[in-house]
């Protein structure tokens, strides 16, 4: 990687941590620790509860139970604007952008905690690293097709530098190809260059291949969790996801 | 004594005239949910009729010192009648405004600039009702042979008043206390689920501004027939915020709590500042009523929204004795977390295996010669501001089987659902039902040709009961339109309890007998998928269009259903269901369909569809 | 010809007080999504404190002003803060937030009238000299009006695009939970907002009242229907669409005036406005905002 993006990682750490809606719970006592320079990947079916975790993380749904803390700093439902100041970038699944604001607007508003002048150097790294946003930079975001504005929504938490990326499924609507190259050079490289990186992913042997240590949730709660080497052939993590009639 | 005797007539007049304006407006807003801010023309159209059509031709009378139009001299109660027909036929332009799905605020908004733009046209266009000095010396009824100014005479009027106050109080109890009352709530609290259940909601809303219309104008007659004189300064669109003042501080949704507010708010006002001393400055006291007035609205919405009478639970498992009697609600624990403590994975379906779906649901098995096929898409096709989310999908769906619809996050599953059921437009493609091309059908006729479908999110009509909920969505009862319910419970009654006994023996195999006059708004989730999943098979659908009826339900209960889907297939339905657990589609779903990135990816039994590489790279790979 | 460049004149100062007006308006409703109906009653109370401060506070009419700016951004940030913020953490229906605004408007019109009484005001000050271009006659204090309008659009459009504070406006209006994320204070820029619209409708009815001349304090209340007519035109919560919005209901109310009949002027509004609710509630270039 030519740019430094991202700065040195540090831990996020969830314990016994239950979160939902209106005071009911979605996920049950669940413990997630990621490190700097490892991609921890959280993997299930739909409605098993990753995106309700991860944005049980980073202040956006309510902790109900447990605890929270990036680079031992308690984190515990801090709003999401002041978790965003200790350097963690979250990317959400859907509405990622903001679409009526130009694509070098969106990376202004990333950069929103940024001092005046290191705005616009940022955002020269950023371009750096997705050079195919250059030539959009005055186009609105809700223009882009859907592997643009990925890129767009990534480098908009980049502006800040963040040291622990939180990644909400980005390869969701991807073609394969692009969403290879996201996971594998990009989210790979991050973790690489030693960010910390949590990932919820829906492609799962995808995301085992990068990944360092993967959670398996189930209706909620992690109903298996290893190296990845391990769990690509344990005959219950292709099960979680394809069924293969055993609940029965 | 005379003096206040003549006053005490003019306190029942005003009473009787605010009272029965309000409770015209609480059908509307109260229990059709529609915030007519423009309320008062309706009054004042009626008031206007009834002046010209008992006064007599301009030219001629008071030596033509006013212009009006009509000037037909009728005899009372003509003139009354005709200002009836007047308000209701004032609501139908506003169709347009309310039948379609506009945010409520900006109809409300619409409504309100109508009625700002109609007192500038009649206070500008003198030849219509003679512009702002208004029409006055309008003729009491039977001034002729009876001294207006007389006591006999004021008592009379304000007799006549009360009487038709109250009789338009038993009208409208006598439509909103029916099943056609159920489905304008039903409406009142989710008005899209409401027309995926059949309700036809343009219709409803119309015959309820027609009504309410109706009523106003004839309590305008009244008024302008005892007042003798109307002119647009009576009738600023503020008037009618003092009408929503006084439904909110009486009680929305409740007759006697529209009663209690016009008393309360515009009569009142009226007449306790009419005692105040008058002051230097003449503006003060009036200026003051509105202040009132505005700080009313703020502070009941604030501490008290349901208003002095709140709106009261319809308690039906009395009805009919049930299989088992209402129980106290069981208390549902907010953190479903601890194993043991999960309401819904102790909900307990096993009585309905003994339940005869043909019977309860109506259903007939589908004749011999029936095609294989119930519905058929051709290259269905939806976007989004440019978005293509559905793109060119023809699938067949088998007549007596469970077809699953399964595809990643954003395949697509959800919106092609909705087009079937025709609560969203496809952008292309056809789709075709029991032979004929439906594309164009609306959703509530659909539903009423039997494609009934459920929400992925909670759509149960909160401030039904639970039973409520249920019998509502009951296809053809005879008390279920504005004419059946004016014809009375006589008419609807043993029906309706027939098909209240339908629903407790529905609820009862269910599990969930204790809960039927709950609010449906209280349950847990699992509970009130149980109640949409219920309320969409009494609409006695023939296919049947589940989304994600099992997410966020207990895996046990999952299965407990899935397994009365098979008992309900195996009676006749054919189904589609959305899901994504895919056990769920291994245990019950014959064929199943996999969507992904909007197009159809593969359709075959879940062994078959494991087996190929493509599904498992969606799934899996990407 | 001369009917129609002289009436055109008066569109061109109708739509200079309406734009004013018309952009706090829309900024209001797309940060915090609520139709604001008591708008009409922070621009005349802003009017009075103006002209008060002017005819009895003996202060230039322009300083005075800047009083009436004040009032209205105070005003605007405390209904905001206090009213339609507590209200709208109930989750109501929409509808309720608007009868709210309307009881607000209520307070706001005849607490004033209570305290200034019924009768009508008037500026005492002279219009200054007339100026002519192109067939139309402005006065003094119109073209001061017309640069006034036309220095708030450039300055909004200079806020919303240029500056920080804008952009993360404009992004707490399309996406408020991504905005946090990003570390953006949602709450802040929306109180900040307030302010901003609020100093707008303060300068709004100031002017507006300056302009008619005679005033009271029930005077800016069918001045919502204008606002809600060049809102709905321009598309709601869209500040450019606004101005769009204004100069078109200004000028066609003023030529209707004329080559219809003024006292049906505000109708050709009505049914503007009537017409884009009923066929493009979400303005004639807008699409339903999914946020």
């Amino acid at each position: 990687m030519s740019v430094e993006l991202s700065t040195q990682g540090q831990v996020l750490s969830a314990s016994q941590v239950s979160a939902g809606y209106d005071g009911r719970a979605i996920v049950h006592g669940i413990d997630v620790e990621a490190t700097p320079g490892r991609v921890v990947s959280i993997v299930g079916p739909n409605g098993s509860g990753k995106s309700t975790l991860l944005k049980s993380l980073v202040g956006v749904v309510p902790v109900l139970g447990g605890s929270v803390s990036v680079g031992g700093t308690d984190i515990t439902n801090v709003p999401p604007e002041r978790i965003a100041t200790m350097g963690v970038g979250y990317v959400p699944q859907v509405d990622d952008v903001f679409p009526p604001l130009t694509v070098k607007e969106n990376l202004e508003i990333g950069g929103y905690l940024l001092p005046r002048h290191q705005v616009h150097e940022r955002i020269g790294a950023v371009l750096e690293f997705f050079p195919r946003l250059k030539k959009m930079m005055t186009r609105k975001a809700g223009k882009l097709s859907g592997g643009e504005r990925k890129m767009l929504a990534m480098g908009r938490v980049l502006m800040l530098s963040p040291s622990v990326l939180v990644l909400d499924e980005p390869t969701a609507n991807l073609a394969p190809l692009v969403a290879t190259q996201l996971l594998e050079e990009y989210i790979r490289g991050f973790a690489d260059a030693g960010s910390t990186v949590l990932l919820v992913e829906q492609r799962a042997k995808a995301a085992l291949r990068i990944s360092d240590w993967t959670l398996v949730l189930g209706g909620g709660r992690v109903v298996l969790s290893g190296r990845p080497d391990d769990l690509a052939d344990n005959p219950v993590f292709v099960e979680s996801f394809l069924g293969g009639g055993a609940h029965r | 004594m005379s003096a206040i005797l003549f006053y005490l007539a003019t306190i029942v007049v005003y009473g009787a005239v605010d009272a029965m304006a309000c409770l015209a407006l609480n059908v509307e807003f109260g229990f059709a949910g529609l915030s007519n801010f423009g309320f008062i023309i309706f009054q004042s159209v009626g008031a206007y009729v009834a002046a010209v059509l008992s006064m007599g031709p301009w030219q001629k009378s008071n030596g033509g010192f006013q212009q009006y139009v009509l000037g037909w001299h009728l005899p009372w109660p003509l003139p009354w009648v005709g200002a009836a027909i007047a308000g209701g036929l004032l609501a139908l332009p506003f169709v347009f405004l309310v039948g379609k799905r506009l945010r409520g605020d900006f109809a409300a908004v619409g409504l309100l600039v109508a009625a700002v733009l109609l007192n500038q046209l009649v206070n500008n266009f003198v030849p219509l009702f003679n512009g702002a000095a208004g029409v006055s010396i309008v003729p009491a009824p039977f001034q002729g042979i009876w001294n207006p100014q007389g006591l006999g005479y004021q008592f009379a009027y304000g007799g006549v008043a009360v009487v038709l106050c109250v009789a338009a109080y038993y009208l409208l109890r006598r439509v909103t206390e029916s099943p056609y009352g159920r489905s304008l709530r039903a409406m009142r609290d989710n008005d899209v689920v409401a027309d995926s259940l059949g309700k036809n909601i343009r219709l409803q809303r119309t015959s309820m501004m027609v009504l309410g219309g109706a009523i106003a104008g004839l309590s305008g007659a009244i008024l302008v027939g005892f007042i003798n004189l109307w002119a647009p300064g009576a009738w600023g669109y503020a008037e009618t915020i003092v009408l929503f003042a006084a439904i909110i501080v009486g009680g929305a949704g409740n007759h006697k709590g529209a009663i209690l507010g016009a008393i309360l708010v515009p009569l009142g006002f009226e007449e306790v500042t009419r005692f105040i001393p008058p002051l230097s400055n003449p503006s003060l006291v009036p200026a003051l009523e509105w202040v009132a007035i505005g700080l009313l609205i703020i502070l009941f919405l604030w501490f008290r929204p349901d208003g002095i009478l709140p709106e009261r639970r319809r308690i039906l498992s009395g009805a009919a004795p049930g299989p088992t009697r209402a129980q106290p609600p069981v208390p549902v624990p907010l953190d479903g977390s601890s194993p043991g403590g999960d309401p819904d994975a102790l909900i307990n379906l096993g009585n309905l295996d003994t339940m005869d779906f043909r019977e309860l649901l109506h259903l007939a098995p589908a004749p011999a010669d029936a095609p294989a096929v119930i519905m058929r898409t051709d290259g269905l096709t939806r976007a989004f501001n440019g978005v293509t989310v559905v793109e060119d999908v023809s699938i067949d769906i088998q007549r007596g089987r469970l077809t699953g619809l399964i595809g990643p996050n954003g395949a697509g599953k959800s919106t092609t659902l909705a087009m079937l059921a025709g609560t969203l437009a496809p952008t292309g493609g056809r789709i075709v039902y029991e032979g004929s091309d439906i594309t164009a059908v609306p959703s509530n006729r659909r539903a009423t040709a039997g494609i009934v479908r459920t929400f992925q999110l909670a759509s149960e009509f909160k401030k039904l009961t639970v039973l409520e909920n249920l019998v509502s969505a009951i296809p053809g009862q005879s008390g279920d339109s504005l004419t059946g319910a004016l014809r009375g419970r006589r008419h609807w009654g043993a029906e309706d309890r027939a098909n209240i006994e339908r629903a407790e023996e529905m609820l009862h195999g269910f599990g969930l007998s204790q809960y039927a006059d709950t609010y449906a708004g209280g349950l847990s989730g699992g509970q009130r998928r149980l109640v949409e999943i219920m309320r969409a098979l009494l609409a006695q659908p023939r296919l049947l269009l589940l989304d994600e009826p099992m997410a966020g339900v207990h895996p046990n209960l999952a299965h407990k259903i899935g397994d009365q889907l098979t008992r309900l297939v195996e009676a006749g339905m054919t189904i589609v269901m959305v899901e994504h657990e895919l056990s769920i589609m291994d245990a019950f779903c014959d064929p199943v369909i996999v969507l992904a990135e909007g197009r159809v990816l593969a359709e075959g039994t879940m062994a078959e569809l494991r087996a190929k590489e493509e599904v498992v790279e969606a799934y899996l790979v990407g | 010809m001369s009917v129609f460049l002289s009436s055109l004149g008066f569109g061109i100062i109708s739509a200079a007080v309406l734009a004013i007006a018309t952009v706090g308006f829309t900024m209001q409703f797309a940060v915090t999504n609520v139709l604001n109906l008591a708008y009409g009653s922070v621009m005349i109370n802003s009017a009075f404190v103006t002209y008060f401060l002017n005819i009895h506070g003996h202060l230039n009419a322009w300083v005075a002003l800047i009083g009436g700016v004040a009032t209205g951004s105070v005003a605007s940030y405390l209904l905001n803060r206090f009213v339609y913020t507590p209200f709208q953490r109930r989750n109501l229906a929409p509808i309720t937030i608007v009868i709210v605004a309307l009881g607000v408007d209520l307070c706001g019109t005849f607490g004033l009238q209570a305290i200034v009484g019924g009768s009508y005001f008037t500026y005492r000050q002279s219009q200054g000299r007339e100026w002519h271009f192109l067939g139309m006659y402005f006065s003094t204090l119109q073209l001061t009006i017309i640069a006034i309008a036309l220095g708030v659009m450039i300055a909004v459009a200079w806020l919303l695009r240029y500056t920080r504070l804008g952009k993360a406006m404009r992004a707490t209006s399309a996406n408020p939970n991504l905005a946090r994320n990003s570390g953006v204070r949602t709450q802040s820029v929306i109180s900040t907002t307030w302010l901003i619209s609020g100093a707008l409708a303060g300068l709004a009815g100031t002017v507006f009242a300056m302009n008619t001349g005679v005033f009271e304090a029930t005077s800016a209340q069918l001045y919502i229907v204008l606002l809600l007519a060049a809102m709905f035109l321009g598309g709601p919560g869209e500040p450019y669409g606004a101005m769009l919005g204004a100069a078109t209901i200004g000028i066609a109310t003023e030529l209707s005036a004329a080559f219809i009949n003024p006292q049906y002027k505000m109708v050709i509004a009505f049914v503007i406005l009537l017409g884009m609710l009923t066929f493009r509630p979400y303005g004639l270039f807008g699409s339903e905002r999914t946020a």
